[in-house]
């Protein structure tokens, strides 16, 4: 459905971001891409939603390769863009309408739907967003912008949703119903983040990126969650030091702190 | 000391082009900068037409445009602003890809903390600006409408303003809290 074949990025100063990185998701699958900070996991993701082209390999989608060319052709760009969507982990990056009814409207009214309002209002009720609809995106908290945000993306009914750290500015309130909403959707769906406990509840399959910027694990997600000397190489873990009354030890724990 | 006879070239540059009011001589000291610019002469020109060519058009056609409103317009005039604009411009550009400021500055402990702070502004609002650029693509389906494409632009300016703003405070407040600032004679501890 979605895949990227032996892409590699170089960013504009020589900074490796990514080397040698294959994967393929299929319909309906639910995949975790996990990787310590700067690893390149937003930069991977940009790279499949065709926002920058990989400096070797390619991205394609559906059989069809996704780079300038193909992005040029407006039918292709559209159908991609519609398919294929991206939660930005910065909330703000996308929120650019006057209203949260005008930014989930915003691809509806691109495509020239007729039924844009009933779109909106059914996918702002499942979002948990309707009270917000005439507010200004800028002025809502980090949880709401987020829910409009997917409210945006998911009115396009999209095939294949990639989320960037989609808790990161989220309350655990917040979090725990965006885990749950996940579990529901129908869409493949492919999530970063660097927290374990999260993962487990987000999908089946993992894929993790090194320190090398190189994929060292793609399988199901529990055998990783249990190998402890992965986790300790993909630096998912930690040992620091705990006091119990006079006694002191330390060992390794994935605590979660984002 | 490389980075500094820079600066104080380029503060000694800066001076002469806006003193200098004769456009061939000032033609000439484009053709130095650029001389000296060596190879990469050609790019940094390239973006100082990008950089200048949207103020030199409404100036030139402002200009131009008293002119038929009957004041006296002189063509010398008109090809004199422009020139020293592309070349204060293409000067700073030209500054910019050789020179280390912070090695420059760092005779004043004050400057290089200032330039430290503008440095690491820079590299954030390049960050967030390629965001908003990137979110705006990945959600764009096909070409958008004028008043569209507006109001897009005008939420990222007023995100860039709100975020400057916000990194702004963040920053004194932080600098406040290392004992930057000391409280002057007459304020309080928050030096206000």
């Amino acid at each position: 459905m979605l895949e990227a074949v032996d892409v590699s990025h170089r960013f504009e100063d020589g900074t490796e971001a990514l080397s040698g990185i294959s994967l393929a998701l299929q319909p309906a699958e639910k995949a975790v891409l996990l990787g310590a900070n700067g690893t390149g996991k937003s930069t991977l993701l940009r790279i499949l939603d065709g926002l920058i082209a990989p400096t070797l390999g390619e991205v394609r989608y559906a059989g069809r390769r996704v780079d300038r060319a193909a992005l040029r052709d407006a039918d292709f760009h559209q159908r991609f863009r519609r398919e294929v969507v991206l939660l930005f982990q910065n909330p703000d990056a996308m929120l650019f309408n006057p209203t949260a009814y005008d930014e989930i409207a915003f691809g509806p009214r691109q495509l020239g739907l007729e039924d844009v309002d009933a779109r909106v209002r059914h996918w702002a009720g499942l979002l948990g967003v309707t009270p917000l609809l005439g507010r200004a995106p800028f002025g809502l908290s980090g949880g709401e912008k987020q829910r409009v945000c997917l409210a945006a993306l998911l009115v396009l009914e999209p095939r294949v949703l990639l989320l960037d750290e989609p808790t990161a500015n989220m309350d655990p309130r917040s979090t725990g119903w965006l885990v749950d909403f996940l579990a529901d959707v129908a869409q493949t769906t492919l999530v970063t983040t660097h927290n374990l406990s999260l993962a487990a509840e987000l999908g089946t399959r993992c894929l993790v990126l090194g320190e090398g910027r190189r994929l060292v694990y793609d399988g199901p997600l529990q055998d990783f969650l249990g190998d402890h000397d992965r986790l300790v190489a993909a630096n998912l873990v930690h040992r620091h030091r705990h006091r119990h009354g006079d006694a002191e030890h330390s060992h390794y724990h994935a605590h979660d702190w984002d | 000391m490389k980075d500094r006879l820079l600066l104080l070239g380029y503060a000694v540059a800066v001076i002469a082009a806006t003193a200098v009011h004769d456009p061939w001589w000032l033609a000439g000291g484009l053709l130095v900068a650029a001389a000296l610019a060596g190879r990469q002469a050609p790019k940094i020109a390239l973006r100082a037409m990008r950089a200048v060519v949207f103020f030199s058009l409404v100036v030139s056609l402002g200009y131009a445009a008293s002119g038929v409103l009957g004041q006296a317009v002189s063509v010398d005039y008109l090809i004199l602003v422009n020139i020293r604009v592309f070349l204060l411009i293409f000067l700073t550009f030209a500054l910019a890809a050789r020179i280390d400021f912070l090695r420059a500055l760092n005779f004043s402990r004050s400057l290089t903390y200032l330039t430290t702070l503008a440095l690491s502004q820079i590299i954030t609002f390049r960050r967030l600006f390629e965001d908003l650029r990137l979110a705006a693509e990945s959600r764009r389906l096909r070409r958008l409408a004028l008043r569209q494409g507006y109001l897009q632009s005008a939420a990222a300016a007023s995100h860039l303003f709100d975020r400057a703003e916000h990194d702004a405070r963040e920053i004194a407040l932080a600098m406040r809290a290392r004992g930057f600032f000391p409280p002057q004679p007459g304020t309080d501890a928050r030096g206000s």
